[in-house]
């Protein structure tokens, strides 16, 4: 079996290597990756069936996680959405990266997407009873599906409604597997909350194998790996030559009803014709 | 021997009506156990909630409930720690009424969370930073004191008296902490029923609800019209076996309490419609209170039958002497109390969930205003805790002594 499974491995990045060839010459006319490449670099990362979501488990202050979208860039294919929901096992009706044609005050449109903006003052957090809900040291707003008891103040109080909750419990796939990738972390139970991870399972065991998420496939969150024009940028805000720290010093950004003070780590390049 | 064939009629006459009444109750009950335990079984799935309108009419009957069983504290407070030996002859009745007002909203909330197996959470998990975490310890710390002033009514029941012959001594002894325990649950009461106001009026994100009279006016309008159900109640009691519990002076005061407290609330709502929707103009929340008022059936108008039928005609009819001496007018007052606190919390809950956050940095209309009708199962478990509501409140009054004689004779 293993020897099989081998093979496959063999014949896969063969394939890729083939694909990757093409690629080189396609991004050269286009710079758009194929879907078909851009995917299957995603099933071929080196990922167990299941990991579990990183639990009580103490994280510094040495990296701060954030993402930067650029609406100049993004074409609206939604391969995020997809993407997010076949590694995070989540089905249409409780997508944790949402998808919503936008258009400016001027009346151009852009395309706007929202994963969770792991916020440095949730108030996701501070209502949740439980502590069910928390931010750790290294930025991410994570949950703890064991400590939930569904109450969804928290649903109540995310000013983003990037939070979903399980009301049924939940039978057959989401919709997204194996197309878009294969399903990574444990499905949630019926009556907990939930929401994007910024793929922690990715993010915790990379470090762990020495890997540097926002640079390293397998370390980085699926949404940003699938877009196919780059508009999606993960990385280390306390890294100052990350590319995500370099970026937010070169273009101008903004994030999510700043008003509100809740600090989000997800920062937008605005679209053409939107001032900020 | 006409006083014996007139005991004898009246008991034909009223005993059929109270097994109807039994009988309703456990229908009533019956209903709310199917719809509970479909709840159970399937999950909220069964629930017309979403995640845009998580919360709904289940909210609706905490809030309330715990809101009417507010005399409780309030007028023990005024027995206890005031020292207005009067009012204890009724401070033992309302303990009773928020007893049963806690347990009901114990029991909606135990329907309503996603993990009923997982209520204890909270206790052992604590985020104090979280107006939630706050109630849920406030309320089980206050049923431990309601239950504690609820104690010596039951040892000194017959029920007890008879099997446990020491059970009216103890009772005795535990009244003596009265007092003490009385400020204990005087400052949790406070704290959290105030802060199932705070519950929206922290939330930055929602135009309609972020404002700091939220807390203010769950409590005012709590003490008000738990104080007038009680006192309703009362009277109603008193019809039923045909003997006043009360005296004349304590109705009078009582009533006066609630109606004033009513009168207040009605001020500082004026106010804080004033303040958030005439005088200033926060664009959100303009646009919040234009939406509720073109899109949704919260608007306005909706408001008055909350004002003038649930909070004003019943301060007037407390604070009329010609009315509040006929019992009728007593207890349409408290009946209309409990109208505007049940439709109080369900338009603050529901106003607040149905106007969308705009969240997105364009210009397209892309979050339509939400939409909440309750489910069959919603109202089943709704109707369900109303019975065990009313069932109690019948039992007890019925093997409870509630009026006590009075303990000053016994102690002092
Ligand atoms: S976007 Fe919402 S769910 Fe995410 S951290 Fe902020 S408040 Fe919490
Ligand atoms: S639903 Fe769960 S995560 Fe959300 S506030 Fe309640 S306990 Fe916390």
């Amino acid at each position: 079996m293993a020897e099989e499974k081998y093979l496959t491995r063999r014949e896969f990045i063969a394939a890729m290597a083939a694909v990757g060839g093409s690629i080189a010459v396609a991004a050269a006319l286009s710079e758009v990756d194929s879907l078909r490449d851009l995917i299957e670099r995603e099933l071929a990362l080196e990922l167990p069936d299941v990991v579990r979501e990183a639990k009580g488990h103490t994280v510094d202050g040495t990296h701060h996680w954030a993402m930067l979208i650029d609406l100049r860039k993004c074409i609206g294919c939604q391969y995020c959405v997809y993407a997010c929901q076949a590694v995070n096992d989540v089905p249409d009706d409780m997508r944790w990266n949402v998808y919503h044609p936008e258009v400016t005050d001027t009346g151009i449109p852009f395309h706007m997407t929202r994963p969770c903006l792991h916020c440095n003052d949730a108030p996701c957090v501070s209502v949740c009873p439980t502590r069910a809900t928390w931010q750790r040291d290294d930025g991410l707003v994570v949950m703890d599906y064991q400590l939930c008891i569904g109450c969804r103040y928290c649903q109540v109080a995310c000013p983003y409604d990037a939070r979903s909750f399980n009301w049924q419990e939940r039978e057959g796939p989401s919709g997204y597997q194996p197309e878009w990738g294969n399903a990574e972390v444990d499905r949630r139970p019926r009556g907990v909350a939930e929401k994007c991870t910024f793929c922690i399972h990715r993010i915790d065991r990379g470090l762990a194998q020495g890997l540097v998420p926002g640079e390293d496939r397998a370390a980085t969150p699926a949404c940003v790996n699938i877009c196919p024009v780059e508009a999606r940028v993960f990385g280390d805000l306390n890294d100052p030559d990350s590319k995500i720290s370099r970026l937010l010093k070169e273009l101008p950004t903004f994030r999510l009803r700043e008003d509100l003070g809740t600090e989000p780590n997800v920062y937008y390049v605005p679209p053409e014709g939107m001032a900020i | 021997m006409t006083a014996m064939i007139g005991t004898v009629r009246r008991q034909v006459q009223t005993a059929p009506l109270f097994s109807f009444w039994l009988l309703v109750l456990g229908i009533m009950v019956i209903v709310g156990l199917i719809s509970g335990i479909r709840v159970l079984w399937y999950g909220l799935e069964v629930t017309n909630l979403t995640d845009r309108v998580p919360w709904g009419l289940w909210i609706t009957v905490d809030l309330s409930a715990i809101a009417l069983g507010a005399g409780a504290f309030s007028l023990s407070t005024v027995a206890y720690i005031f020292r207005v030996k009067s009012f204890e002859r009724i401070a033992r009745i309302a303990v009773f009424v928020g007893f049963v007002g806690y347990t009901s909203a114990m029991l909606a909330l135990l329907m309503d969370i996603g993990r009923p197996d997982r209520f204890w959470h909270p206790v052992i998990y604590w985020n104090i930073h979280s107006v939630l975490w706050e109630i849920t310890m406030c309320v089980i710390l206050y049923s431990m004191v309601l239950v504690f002033e609820l104690a010596p009514a039951v040892l000194e029941s017959d029920f007890v008296a008879q099997r446990f012959a020491r059970g009216p001594r103890l009772g005795h002894f535990l009244h003596q902490f009265t007092p003490a325990v009385s400020i204990v649950g005087l400052g949790l009461s406070l704290l959290h029923q105030s802060s199932l106001g705070a519950t929206y009026g922290v939330l930055v994100a929602r135009p309609v609800w972020f404002k700091p009279s939220l807390p203010v006016m769950f409590i005012l309008s709590a003490v008000a019209a738990g104080s007038i159900v009680t006192l309703a109640l009362t009277v109603f009691y008193e019809n039923m076996i045909r003997q006043r519990q009360i005296e004349t002076r304590l109705r009078n005061a009582v009533a006066m309490f609630g109606g004033l407290l009513m009168m207040g609330y009605l001020y500082l709502k004026l106010w804080d419609f004033l303040a958030t929707a005439y005088y200033s103009h926060v664009p959100e929340r303009v646009q919040a209170n234009n939406l509720l008022e073109t899109a949704t059936p919260y608007g306005l108008t909706f408001w008055w039958i909350e004002i003038v039928v649930g909070a004003l005609v019943p301060a007037i009819i407390m604070l009329t002497p010609r009315l509040r001496r006929q019992d009728s007018w007593v207890v349409v007052a408290g009946l209309l109390a409990i109208v505007g606190v049940v439709v109080n919390r369900w338009n603050v809950t529901l106003s607040g969930l149905v106007v969308p956050m705009d969240w997105s940095p364009g210009a397209a209309e892309l979050f339509p205003v939400r939409e909440y009708v309750p489910a069959m199962s919603e109202w089943g478990v709704a109707i369900g805790v109303l019975g065990y509501a009313l069932l109690m409140l019948t039992l007890g009054l019925r093997f409870l002594p509630l009026f006590p004689k009075s303990h000053e004779k016994g102690h002092h």
